[in-house]
């Protein structure tokens, strides 16, 4: 199955479509998308804790636009350096820094200033001082090679047009014996390249 | 996305679960239409 974009694809126009929907959904969570965001979805559809949620800044969680849960498969360790690539309104890596501790460090990487905005304003107010957000492609991430324990990201690999590169700069900053675990969308049909022409498809 | 990840040197990848994400949406019947779902994944690098 294809994994890469159509060579006609406008990759820049691409960009800055995702970072307009995205900077949507963080000024404006309650409006209207084709996807769902917010709390109640990641509890009733992936599998999060409502209880944990609901002691999140509720601007962290309100834009969340995850498609699973990277939680699920596997514990965090108290202390491990984690990146969460499309940190978004930084609710993941909220849970994240949760489960780390004072001694871990946790770092969001987004495109999105909105989502940065908003997600470092809900790490202050939750009192996180280990999380940190940075502003970078996911194809040059502004961290060292093998720094990183555990990377996740919820659902936002798929919006990259060149995911060979995206997962050689992931190989590049994790650890040996380090980890991904992360959600993202899967296909099971191959789509034309009509379809992956169409950026309102890769947008959602 | 499994044999991408291969390719960049992780190992053991694999889908782990699946979420119906798209459940209740405008885009349910074009997520049916394409089998498209949410999807875990975990994936390691030798030490």
């Amino acid at each position: 199955m294809s994994v890469v974009c159509p060579i006609t694809l406008d990759l820049e126009k691409l960009k800055s479509e995702v970072r307009s929907i995205y900077a949507k959904v963080a000024e404006n969570p309650q409006g209207d998308f084709h996807f769902h965001r917010g709390p109640v979805y990641a509890a009733r559809l992936l599998g999060y804790d409502a209880a944990e949620l609901g002691e999140l800044p509720a601007a962290a969680t309100a834009s969340f636009a995850g498609v699973g849960n990277p939680f699920l498969m596997d514990s965090l360790p108290a202390g491990a350096t984690v990146v969460d690539i499309g940190s978004g309104a930084g609710m993941d890596c909220l849970l994240a820094a949760r489960r780390t501790g004072r001694t871990g460090s946790v770092v969001g990487i987004d495109m999105t200033d909105a989502m940065l905005a908003r997600a470092r304003a809900s790490a202050a107010d939750a009192g996180y001082v280990q999380v940190r957000f940075e502003k970078a492609d996911m194809t040059a991430l502004p961290l060292p090679a093998e720094s990183v324990d555990v990377v996740i990201s919820n659902g936002v690999i798929n919006l990259a047009p060149d995911k060979e590169a995206v997962f050689s700069e992931l190989y590049r900053v994790v650890k040996p014996g380090g980890r991904l675990q992360f959600a993202d969308i899967v296909v099971a049909t191959e789509l034309s390249e009509r379809a992956r022409n169409n950026i309102d498809l890769w947008t959602g | 996305m499994i044999e991408v990840m291969h390719r960049a040197g992780f190992r053991n990848a694999r889908a782990c679960q699946f979420f119906d994400s798209f459940l209740g949406t405008t885009k349910e019947a074009l997520a049916r239409k394409y089998g498209v779902q949410g999807a875990n994944f975990v994936a390691y690098k030798a030490s």
